[in-house]
């Protein structure tokens, strides 16, 4: 077995910048789709029926069919119907936030509903109105509670982030496919390419738990 | 103030309210008491709408609850007191009572600020403005909670079993801030298992029983003369 060390070190730049690439996606996905998961997960329980609906079938719809297809969907069925070439950069980005936004609902669905039941109830004995509590009241102890799980849904949007480097995208995957198309180090590339997913998860995953961390005790110091 | 003609409520084939009517005067204190389960906080919660009745007709103020238009105009008219306090524990003291004014009645901060201190000095908290409600005992918790209902100056306040979670020893400071509230004039129904201060208090007691209004008069009257056997049993046991 031939491993070419010097193949890793050459390489690793344009890899990093990958990377930087990779995590700057999906950042702006998960907050795309903390966005849409905020607004679809209260009209998941809200108490208009119809709206409802619409946020069960958005939530089964894109959790339903595979990420891959949804890519596909933005970058290759879109433009037939208006017309114009999708960026790729922009597909990415809206079908991963997209796509995160159904899983990012149910989370906040979920917290919602870990609320006391109390706490909308003296919200509504007040005077203020459902929306009124829901945004005062319920929803900033729910997102607190969801941060953990938040956090997870960012570790595995940056995992399947990875797809859209069919699209010809260029974040970390896709640079690591183009290297080893021109230097054969497929060993050595893939190799880097999985070390280097794997540090940026368990970053993050050190950075919820900071975060976690910090948003429970600040409030008891800020008291 | 409070006019209920004729309210029910079922949960499913549960009929829990029974017909019930009954009016409360301005001023007038109404002390409920009865068995658990005998839909005290029930009646209690249809007179603000947390619970839609099944049936009947209800007016506060000379307002006819509808349900829809006019709930949360009503609701800023009605404080409500409940057992576990119910405060919003991501907010300090002070947040907590100026938040409903400003969203509803649109009060400014710093009036809203300044309401809140003065409601605070009343309950005897000034010094916990800026703490969270997990630091409080408590009893100072449902004080806090009765200074935030009267930030939105009701008409009537709804209290139930606002003692019935607390400590022995921390009763009765959210008594006194209670019969404080009563003396000042306050409209006030009460579900409370404090005899006490239902006998000192009260204007009328109602014993409620299996859905209706079985027994009802002066305090000092039904505990001393009770004329139904269910409120014998009932006071027998409580007294
Ligand atoms: N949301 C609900 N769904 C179904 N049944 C309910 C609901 N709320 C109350 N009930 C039932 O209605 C009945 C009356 O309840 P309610 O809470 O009014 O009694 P209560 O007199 O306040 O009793 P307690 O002294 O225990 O507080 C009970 O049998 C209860 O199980
Ligand atoms: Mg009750």
């Amino acid at each position: 077995m031939d491993f070419n060390f010097d193949l890793i070190i050459e390489s690793f730049p344009l890899l990093l910048m990958g990377a930087g690439v990779t995590i700057k996606i999906t950042t702006l996905s998960v907050l795309l789709g903390v966005i849409i998961g905020l607004v679809v997960g209260i009209l998941r329980i809200c108490t208009l029926k119809p709206l409802r609906i619409l946020a069960m079938v958005y939530i089964d719809f894109l959790r339903g069919t595979p990420l891959l297809v949804q890519i596909f969907l933005v970058y290759f069925a879109l433009p037939v119907i208006t017309g114009q070439r999708v960026d790729p950069y922009f597909a990415a980005i809206i079908s991963c936030g997209v796509n995160s936004g159904a899983y990012v609902a149910e989370i906040i669905r979920s917290g919602i509903q870990s609320i006391d039941k109390g706490q909308m109830e003296a919200g509504r004995s007040l005077g203020m109105t459902w929306l009124q509590t829901m945004r005062y009241v319920v929803v900033p102890q729910a997102v607190k509670r969801v941060i953990p799980q938040i956090g997870n849904e960012f570790i595995a949007l940056l995992k399947d982030s990875s797809l859209v480097s069919v699209i010809g995208f260029e974040e970390l995957t896709r640079r690591g496919q183009l290297i080893i198309a021109r230097t054969y180090g497929s060993l050595e590339i893939w190799l880097s390419v999985a070390v280097i997913y794997l540090v940026m998860t368990l970053t993050i995953s050190r950075l919820v738990a900071f975060l976690e961390w910090k948003f429970n005790t600040s409030r008891r110091s800020a008291a | 103030m409070i006019d209920i003609k004729g309210l029910r409520k079922s949960y499913g084939s549960n009929e829990v309210l029974r017909g019930i009517d009954l009016h409360v005067d301005e001023k007038e204190v109404v002390v409920i008491i009865g068995p658990s389960g005998s839909g005290k906080s029930t009646l209690l919660r249809c007179i603000n709408y947390l619970e839609q009745p099944t049936e009947g007709i209800i007016s506060v103020d000379g307002t006819v609850l509808d349900g829809e238009t006019n709930i949360n105009k009503v609701r800023a008219e009605v404080g409500m007191v409940f057992q576990h306090f119910n405060l919003f524990p991501h907010m300090t003291v002070q947040q907590n009572i100026m938040l409903a004014p400003m969203k509803v009645r649109h009060v400014s901060a710093d009036e809203a600020a300044i309401q809140a201190t003065s409601l605070l000095e009343m309950v005897g908290l000034k010094d916990k403005a800026m703490s969270y409600p997990e630091q409080l005992s408590g009893g100072q918790q449902q004080r806090v909670a009765i200074a935030r209902a009267l930030a939105m100056r009701p008409k009537v306040m709804l209290f139930d079993e606002p003692t019935s979670a607390l400590d022995p020893e921390m009763v009765g400071e959210v008594l006194d801030v209670m019969k404080r509230l009563a003396h000042e004039g306050m409209t006030m129904v009460v579900v409370t298992h404090e005899m006490g201060f239902a006998r000192e208090v009260g204007d009328r007691l109602l014993f409620v029983d299996q859905g209706v209004i079985l027994e009802q008069g002066k305090p000092k009257d039904v505990f001393e003369h009770p004329t139904a056997p269910r409120t014998k049993e009932f006071l027998s046991k409580v007294l």
